[in-house]
């Protein structure tokens, strides 16, 4: 019988996900897997309820003002899809980062194409960190919106968003910031750190499935539908349901995706969000610790804050393509990593690995210093 | 060996280049993956891996040329990790050490698959 896999893609996913949400989905999809809120019968309100109470525990998670304010989207890209088009109008400059994922670059980009906007992006340092002075002088005076990710998918960093918040507050400018990486393992404030936006997915750290995520809003952040249909409320008009959060949502939500995430944040919320993010610095410091022994073996960037950081790194072995080391350590010893550019070109632009990418290790709750130890022998076989 | 000409620009197409192999007009993408497996042939083969480094082209390396062929035809796709390790009968370690330029680099475009596009890109 083949050994588990050591699941090391966990930045994409986090696999497995706890038996506890599984188990609720079933459970609870089994008994009332139907249309929330379009239906004066128990099993509707049931489940409406459930949905509202998901939007509460979202709210609460990330000190979010108002859980009206929590709109169910598919996944951070789709949030941050309904963020920008929402917000963003013609003449409007948007200010980023050139760390951003591909969620927010293409949005932007084909913004731009549209001849709606102009944007820039800011840099970061070698160790993966922008400079909250860099983004107070990228501000313009049409500039309508920050977008700023929270962790890097590449690198791990965590921006210093108490610091941005307060430069964007301070300017008049709404920040989001795109938490894909950062939600369920860093605790974020979004009333305290003066955040207008936070783009978030379930699958990932907040441990419900794929097909799930969101987007929590400050309720003072003006923005507009930009998908319209049935939401159950004012049906005889054909304007779109202008009252939160059906301005953002548009036909029937994710139910099943809506459970797990619930039993996904109870789970996490269990386990003590700060407990899961030493558990997976712990293996991080011991796998960078690792790798940094092996000669032909280069990590990009650097661990030193651990609460400035989330668990995951990158890195290339001399002479060997990153595609083929992950298809080394997935057919020779079963670890599955995510090899390529991992959809945020300009980083692998800074740090010459473009246009192949890196080999990248990413940890998640269930992963143990056996899988780590496992892993740097692998590694030390296919770079001797 | 077959006779080949340097690759030149495909006219219209940025990221392909044209060389002529044994008279024939072959195309090939910006990083040397034929554009159609199709136009494979052992005389390419031998070309390709000899352009690459290899010093001598022994059985091995038509073992692992034929399976990678034979399962890209059969599934109409390149091998999957794990049925590459057992087709090839080797750990891709050495599968990698076996062609200058590695698995995909290396054995997988001599020959002859497309270039894989799962996000490198």
């Amino acid at each position: 019988m083949r050994e588990p896999i050591i699941y090391l893609d966990n930045a994409a996913t986090t696999f497995p996900k706890p038996r506890a949400v599984l188990e609720q989905m079933l459970e609870i999809y089994s008994r009332m897997g139907v249309s929330p809120g379009r239906g004066s019968y128990d099993l509707a309100v049931e489940a409406e309820g459930l949905v509202q109470e998901t939007r509460r525990k979202v709210a609460a998670l990330f000190r979010a003002p108002d859980a009206d304010h929590v709109i169910f989207a598919q996944n951070a890209t789709d949030a941050l899809n309904l963020a920008l088009q929402g917000i963003v109008r013609p003449g409007d400059h948007v200010l980023s980062t050139r760390l951003e994922h591909n969620s927010v670059l293409r949005p932007l980009y084909h913004l731009r194409q549209r001849g709606w906007i102009e944007y820039d992006l800011v840099p970061f340092d070698g160790e993966g960190f922008v400079d909250p002075d860099a983004i107070a002088l990228g501000i313009k005076s049409n500039t309508r919106l920050v977008v700023v990710c929270h962790a890097s998918n590449v690198l791990g960093t965590v921006q210093t968003i108490p610091e941005i918040g307060r430069i964007c507050a301070e300017r008049g400018v709404p920040l989001i910031i795109d938490a894909a990486q950062s939600a369920g393992v860093i605790p974020i404030d979004m009333e305290g750190w003066e955040v207008a936006g936070v783009a978030f997915t379930g699958h990932k750290s907040l441990l419900g499935p794929t097909g799930i995520g969101g987007l929590a809003l400050d309720p003072k952040l003006e923005i507009a539908s930009t998908r319209f249909g049935g939401t159950g409320v004012d049906s005889k008009s054909l304007v779109h349901t202008q009252t939160f959060p059906h301005r953002l949502e548009a036909g029937t939500v994710n139910l099943l995706g809506i459970i797990g995430l619930s039993a996904g944040i109870d789970f996490l919320l269990a386990e003590g969000i700060e407990a899961v993010h030493t558990h997976e610095m712990r293996l991080l410091d011991r796998l960078y610790e690792g790798l940094s022994q092996i000669d032909r073996v280069q990590v990009f960037g650097q661990l030193g804050d651990p609460s400035r950081h989330v668990g995951l790194l990158t890195l290339n072995i001399k002479e060997i393509s990153p595609e083929d080391a992950g298809m080394i350590l997935d057919a020779d010893f079963n670890i599955a990593a995510r090899t390529g550019l991992h959809c945020a070109p300009l980083v692998h632009e800074r740090f010459g690995t473009y246009p192949h990418g890196a080999v990248r290790f990413s940890l998640g709750p269930f992963n143990t210093l056996g899988e780590i130890d496992r892993t740097l022998e692998a590694m030390a076989m296919i770079a001797r | 060996m077959a006779k080949a000409e340097e690759p030149r620009p495909l006219s219209g197409h940025p990221n392909r280049k044209v060389r002529t192999i044994a008279g024939s007009q072959i195309v090939f993408d910006g990083e040397g993956f034929l554009r159609n497996p199709e136009d494979w042939s052992e005389e390419m083969a031998r070309l390709l891996a000899a352009e690459s480094g290899l010093k001598e082209w022994g059985e091995i390396h038509w073992q692992v040329i034929r399976f990678m062929r034979a399962y890209y035809f059969q599934h109409g796709r390149a091998p999957m990790n794990r049925d590459l390790k057992a087709g090839v009968k080797m750990t891709l370690m050495d599968l990698e050490a076996l062609f200058p330029g590695g698995i995909r680099g290396g054995a997988r475009r001599v020959a002859g698959l497309p270039n894989p596009k799962t996000c490198a890109g």
